[in-house]
């Protein structure tokens, strides 16, 4: 008996020195653990035994070894019933816990059970078996006996004696933590499933737990605001998150979102623009918290409802959302600088672009980009460097393209699905697009630069390219494709370029052709219906002018939308018609 | 104090500890023990799976090791300075490097994909020393394809036009390639040349060449090319002087031999201007390669070959333009054709490097293990020729000398094998005709190649025994060569009732070497040993052919059973019976004059017995007999005896004349002058006598002269035995004789009234039988009847 008093005393001390040690490794307990183990279960040494469990079990889940730890913590209850001589016959571990619960009630083991049933618990909440750790909720153990037992515990550590088992982690923390973070989870599951869950996330929110933790259930909250459409609370929700911690860039993000909705451009570009300075600060994704502490909050938040509330896009991808807002809301300057910022990231040196790329990309493909690079540069004024990426586009394209594109029947398209194989079998449509806008662009340049002739060039080439798709003309269908009606923009709009640069050089009758066509093959075009009348006056048609600019009239150039590929739209970039002129025509003619 | 024992568990082997170190066990990151046994290695072990995870090799013996606070990184202490290694990057099953930049691409092989996973080094900052970027996965063809899980993957980095980085050392790298701009834009398109991104290729075993584009948002792997072999080599190649040292082609090579070159087709030519897969063949193996501007070398493991990917006949393809080009590229195979260099044994090689003189030095590393350099001479031209000092004359020539001497005995080689095949060409030729000749006959025609058998009994060790002499005769007109088996089966047609009833059928089998037309071989083999009485004996035999003669290999190793591999031409059956193994001993009055003593011996023992059975007929319960009648006429007519002693010459002729092919081989029959009796022995030992004579039968029409022949003896298995040879026999001749004889009618009906009465002695005795048990009795009392009263046969 003195001897194995005096074993029992040498084990606690080496339990003591392991978890005073700053290397804690599940390996040096579980050896601990093993030589425990390896003698029959006996209540004296019971104490000692569930000490060394606990502390192994919390490293191993430090190191996301949930399923060792599970093991473990099975055996142990499996150990417990034995001493209590009780066999609920079942391997089910919440009956196992249960049964062992209620056979050490009253006893000094209580407390020790109880603390391992709370690793159970996070066992359970990191491999996202909410249905078990709901049981346990239920059974309302966690919350009735905790108040009582860890006052208890906190009375005995007072007393200091020198052989009770250190613990590597106060469990008492341990509780706190995993409150919050299954409150979390749970929260994310609701929400993505419908439910209402404010109350218990507002709960939450007031319990003390890492500000990273507490900025996650104001998050929720906001999302579930939004859901319930109520968008001004939602931002006011996120506000708060960004106050608790600044880190928590997803907020940021939904704000940004939430802005998008009420069309609050100002903001939303103010929005993304901190977001991406923030998502370029160094690991910021990453909530970095909880250095120095043995359990991270993220073992626990493992839920897939929950990382797709909480994902962000890359920061390029913020970058280039930010440009093309600006270019749109016509802060095309911020826009400009923003594309340049984006095609410098995407050209250097660093993999940041296959770091966060990796899994799904939101950027549009490159020749895109600098397409819409160009066009703000267009509408920046900078002609020369608009060309200079077009000439680029150009270059990597124009020899791929093919001698003719037959585009099928759209019902058939739609049946053949969107599968990778009409992705692959449509590229060189879109490459074909590519380069005719670049074309485009590059004629925009030159009528910019009243350059009249390499503008009908390049507006020439365009529209020689933009004839080599062959297509049904089936009655107007809106489901026929963002490519197809990116086609017949851009025929349109080149063909009012050539007319428009015809019509500067004199050369009128070809500019009628022209932009008779480009009304044709896009009607809701102004400038090319104005130019027309304009071309048709000085034919000295006045008549037919007058009634062409009436119509025009009552519609102005609509603004840039976000559906169609800037590029693809009408820049104002070309010589423009003033209207006090054309009215001053008018009414000229009005006598008559 | 403790109970037990302790226990030690044995966990890895790390040989003997070396000397100039120290012995160090450290534990490290996670379960990892790092382990120091002295010697210039550090192993890093996992405690956990109890495996040795990686083999840390130092430039010298290690002092000590440590692992740093964060645990990613392992610094080692050595005599010639502390070395930092990332304990992190120790990736599993990893099993192709790249380095691209500031990464570092590893390509692994998981359970059900490959996956090639990126990691930033970042030099400056010590602290996260390797950062994953990210990692793309390509699913698995299917497992069972890829069991060849330790074949390298191949991964090189293309680049496109002269982008290669800056940061990169002068002379060109390993594996990274600057690529035609046009045809870098038409293999991986626009988007992966606008950003001007390096492309980094992986050959897969299972012979897949895919790609992925490392700069463009959202790229994943896609497959540009399957070689449906695993690869092994991918290079680039600077075709045309006017790519300014870009390569304007890419080669792929496979394990077999399989080459791909991906060139970019003539813009304008097809439109869209596709990519040109050219695909070629070289002789494989192709262990490893390597290439400079246009020449690859590989190694077949036996050789060292050179494939001018160019030259076409002159080496001015590239010059020339297109005309020849578009030749060499319509015909694939023409431009693989590949020189011998004369090096064996290369399992890897490095990029080819140039001295000043223009030689091309390879580094090779041989299978046994020989860091080897291989130096090529510059190419051979008329003018480079001339202008060589003499003092590289000499040497050239004694390299010319030895090569041809290697090349000498590697024609002598390959000439044996062309002889031994022509050789093998004709013997299988041989065989097919012998095998149609004797497939293509019925079963009665003689077939040129047969048996013909004789036996004769003789005496071993106390032990007679029947032996059989077959042999075999070539009739036909081709020679039966070395490679042609004799084999024989023998087969009971019944045997003892003690033996199960089943007969059980014993093989021989006689190689023989060669046999012309018109000759013979001849093989004797035991058919019976006296006191076996399972007669008559089916002699089966054939010709077997096996095909592994060609292969030159002995059957040890054949990996296919012998059955398969073979030809079986079935020849002619012989039947040995109880006239071919009677023994005939002298009528029992006169004693013999025999002149060994244990003749004599045994001829007194079974005189001895004879009389003893002679005289105590009371102690026998019977003597059985059979009797077969012949007409005197037909014997006549078929054996063409003289007309004087139709007995004796029949007696003669059931001994001597060879039916079912087989001869006994008897000194002469000795027949008692006018009583004509044989006697002798039965093979299982018991005494017959077989007598013919001659008896008149009245038949309704006409007296008719028969003669019968009666068997006796005290053994019923003898009687019957001999009954059926005899029968047999007389069955042959009426054969030979024809049907031309009239059968009288009367006599049949008389005949056909005893078998219904015998046929219903049968049914009673089977039928009373079974409740008294006295069937055998009663039938062998109806085969007595049915013996005695014979049948005569005309």
């Amino acid at each position: 008996m003195i001897q194995s008093a005096s074993l029992l005393e040498s084990w606690t001390q080496e339990n003591n020195q392991l978890a005073s040690g700053c290397k804690l490794s599940p390996h040096v307990f579980l050896l601990l653990c093993l030589s425990l183990s390896g003698i029959p279960p006996h209540l004296d040494r019971a104490q000692l035994e569930l000490s060394v469990v606990y502390n192994t079990c919390v490293c191993f889940t430090a190191q996301s070894q949930f399923d060792e730890a599970e093991l473990l913590l099975t055996q142990t209850a499996q150990r417990l019933l034995q001493i209590a001589g009780d066999d609920p016959g079942t391997s089910d571990p919440s009956v196992l816990w249960r049964t062992a619960l209620k056979s050490v009630t009253g006893t000094a083991l209580h407390r020790r059970v109880l603390s391992l049933l709370c690793l159970q618990w996070g066992v359970w909440l990191a491999k996202s078996r909410l249905t078990a750790v709901q049981d346990f909720q239920e059974m309302s153990l966690l919350e009735a006996q905790s108040g009582a037992v860890w006052n208890d515990c906190r009375a005995e550590t007072k007393e200091k004696i020198s052989n009770i088992p250190i613990l590597v982690l106060d469990p008492r923390r341990l509780v706190d933590l995993l409150k919050i973070c299954t409150a979390i989870v749970q929260g994310a599951e609701r929400l993505t499933e419908g439910w209402s869950v404010l109350s218990a996330l507002q709960a939450a929110s007031a319990s003390p737990a890492p500000r990273a933790l507490i900025a996650y259930t104001h998050l929720l909250s906001g999302s579930c605001l939004a859901h319930m459409n109520r968008p001004q609370m939602a931002l006011q929700c996120y506000r708060k998150a960004l106050e608790t911690d600044p880190r928590c860039v997803c907020a940021l993000y939904q704000s940004a979102l939430i802005y998008s909705r009420l069309e609050n451009s100002q903001a939303e570009i103010q929005a993304l623009r901190i977001l991406h300075s923030m998502l370029l600060l160094p690991s910021t994704t990453e909530p970095a918290m909880a250095a120095g502490r043995l359990l991270s909050p993220s073992l626990f938040l493992c839920s897939q409802s929950l990382s797709s509330l909480l994902s962000v896009p890359s920061a390029l991808s913020v970058l280039h959302s930010l440009a093309l807002k600006c270019v749109i809301h016509s802060r095309v300057s911020e826009g400009v600088e923003c594309y340049l910022d984006l095609l410098a990231a995407l050209q250097s040196e660093d993999q940041h672009g296959v770091r966060v790329h990796a899994v799904v990309s939101t950027l549009p493909k490159l020749p895109r980009l600098y397409l819409e690079a160009g066009a703000a540069l267009l509408m920046a004024r900078r002609p020369a460097d608009c060309m200079a990426l077009c000439d680029e586009v150009i270059g990597s394209t124009l020899d791929l393209l093919p001698e003719k594109v037959l585009l099928e029947d759209p019902v058939a398209r739609r049946v053949a699905g969107s599968g990778e194989v009409t992705e692959e079998a449509e590229n060189g449509l879109v490459r074909l697009l590519w380069t005719a806008a670049a074309y485009l662009l590059q004629g925009h340049c030159y009528s910019q630069l009243k350059d009249w002739k390499q503008a009908v060039t390049h507006y020439t080439r365009c529209i020689n390219l933009l004839v080599k798709v062959h297509y049904k003309d089936t009655d107007k269908d809106p489901e026929q494709g963002v490519d197809l009606c990116v086609l017949q923009r851009l025929k349109g709009l080149s063909l009012a370029g050539r007319g428009i640069s015809f019509a500067q050089i004199d050369r009128l009758r070809e500019a009628l052709r022209d932009l008779q066509l480009s009304r044709q093959a896009h009607p809701e075009g102004v400038s090319a219906r104005r130019w027309y009348g304009e071309v048709l006056w000085r034919l000295d048609r006045k008549q037919e002018a007058a009634a062409c600019w009436e119509q025009t009239w009552s519609n102005p150039i609509p603004s840039l939308s976000e559906a169609l590929p800037v590029y693809a739209q009408e820049l104002q970039s070309g010589p423009l018609l003033d209207s006090a002129e054309l009215h001053q025509k008018l009414q000229e003619l009005g006598p008559t | 104090m403790m109970e037990g024992r302790c226990a030690a568990e044995s966990w890895a082997e790390f040989g003997l500890l070396g000397k100039s170190g120290t012995p160090l066990v450290k534990c490290g990151t996670g379960t990892d023990v790092f382990i120091c046994t002295g010697g210039e290695e550090v192993y890093v072990f996992t405690a956990q799976e109890k495996t040795l995870r990686a083999v840390l090799q130092m430039p010298a013996a290690v002092r000590d090791v440590v692992v740093s606070h964060d645990e990613q990184l392992l610094f080692v202490a050595c005599w010639s300075g502390v070395y930092c290694v990332n304990v992190q990057l120790l990736v599993p099953r990893a099993s192709s490097l790249l380095v691209v930049g500031s990464v570092l691409l590893t390509l692994c092989r998981t359970d059900a994909s490959w996956s090639l996973t990126l990691y930033q080094i970042q030099r400056t900052s010590q602290s996260d020393p390797c950062d994953l970027l990210a990692s793309f996965s390509l699913p698995l063809v299917s497992p069972k394809v890829q069991s060849d899980a330790e074949s390298r993957c191949v991964l090189v980095c293309v680049y496109p036009g002269n982008l290669m980085p800056a940061s990169s050392p002068p002379h060109p790298l390993r594996s990274h390639y600057p690529l035609q701009p046009l045809l870098f834009r038409r293999l991986f398109g626009a988007e992966a040349a606008l950003s001007k991104s390096p492309v980094v290729l992986c050959g897969l075993p299972d012979g897949r060449l895919s790609f992925l584009p490392l700069r463009i948002p959202g790229s994943r792997l896609r497959i540009l090319h399957s070689l449906e072999q695993s690869v092994v080599f991918v290079g680039a190649s600077a075709v045309m002087e006017t790519d300014a040292g870009c390569a304007g082609c890419l080669i792929a090579l496979g394990k077999q031999g399989r080459a791909v070159l991906i060139r970019a087709g003539r813009a304008g030519l097809e439109g869209g201007g596709g990519t040109r897969f050219t695909l070629g063949c070289v002789p494989g193996p192709v262990e490893c390669a390597c290439m400079d501007q246009s020449r690859v070398y590989y190694s077949t493991g036996s050789d060292l070959l050179m494939v001018d990917l160019w030259d076409g006949s002159s080496g001015t393809a590239g010059r020339q333009g297109d005309k020849e080009d578009e030749a060499s590229r319509s015909n694939p195979a023409a431009f693989l054709t590949p020189i011998s260099l004369n090096v064996s044994g290369v399992v890897a090689l490095h990029q080819p490097t140039y001295s000043s003189a223009g030689e091309v030095q390879l580094l090779s590393l041989s299978v046994r293990g020989r860091l080897q350099s291989i130096r090529l001479p510059v190419r051979t031209q008329e003018d480079s020729l001339s202008k060589r000092p003499s003092s590289q004359v000499g040497r050239s020539v004694g390299d010319i000398l030895s090569a041809i001497g290697d090349i000498c005995e590697r024609a002598s080689v390959l000439k044996t094998i062309i002889r031994s095949k022509n050789q093998i060409l004709k013997q299988l030729n041989q065989v097919m005709n012998i095998s149609f000749l004797l497939s293509n006959r019925s079963e009665s025609d003689l077939k040129p190649v047969r048996c013909r058998g004789s036996v004769r009994w003789s005496r071993l060790l106390q032990r007679d025994s029947l032996n059989l002499t077959c042999v075999l005769e070539n009739l036909s007109p081709f020679i039966l060569e070395r490679g042609w088996t004799l084999s024989v089966t023998v087969l009971p047609l019944s045997c003892p009732l003690e033996a199960g009833g089943e007969a059980s059928s014993v093989n021989y089998s006689f190689p023989f070497s060669g046999l012309g037309p018109e000759e013979s071989v001849e093989v004797s083999l035991p058919v019976a040993t006296a006191g076996d009485a399972s007669f008559p004996v089916t002699v089966t035999c054939s010709l077997l052919f096996s095909l592994w003669r060609f292969l030159g290999q002995e059957e040890a190793t054949a990996p296919l059973d012998l059955q398969s591999a073979c030809f079986s031409l079935p020849l002619n059956t012989l039947t040995v019976d109880w006239l071919d193994a009677l023994r005939l001993s002298d009528p029992p009055a006169p004693a013999r004059s025999s002149s060994s003593p244990a003749d004599l011996l045994q001829g007194f023992i079974s005189s001895r017995q004879l009389r003893c059975r002679g005289g105590g007929q009371a102690s026998r319960p019977e003597e059985y007999s059979a009797r077969v009648r012949v007409s005197s006429e037909l014997l006549r007519d078929a054996l063409g005896l003289a007309p004087g002693s139709p007995r004796v010459s029949l007696l003669e002729w059931l001994l001597s004349e060879g039916c079912g092919g087989v001869k006994m081989e008897r000194k002469g029959i000795k027949t008692d002058g006018s009583s004509s009796v044989i006697c002798g022995s039965a093979p299982d030992n018991a005494t017959v006598k077989l007598t013919a004579e001659e008896v008149n039968v009245e038949e309704k029409t006409k007296p008719l002269v028969t003669v019968e022949v009666q068997v006796k003896s005290s053994s019923v298995a003898a009687v019957c035995g001999l009954h059926h040879a005899v029968m047999r026999r007389i069955q042959t001749l009426l054969q030979k004789a024809g049907s031309s004889r009239v059968v009288p009618t009367a006599d049949l009906r008389l005949a056909l009234q005893q078998a219904e009465e015998q046929r219903g002695q049968v049914w009673e005795a089977s039928s009373v039988g079974v409740s008294s048990g006295q069937t055998p009795p009663l039938l062998l009392r109806v085969y007595q009847q049915l013996r005695d009263g014979p049948l005569l046969i005309l």
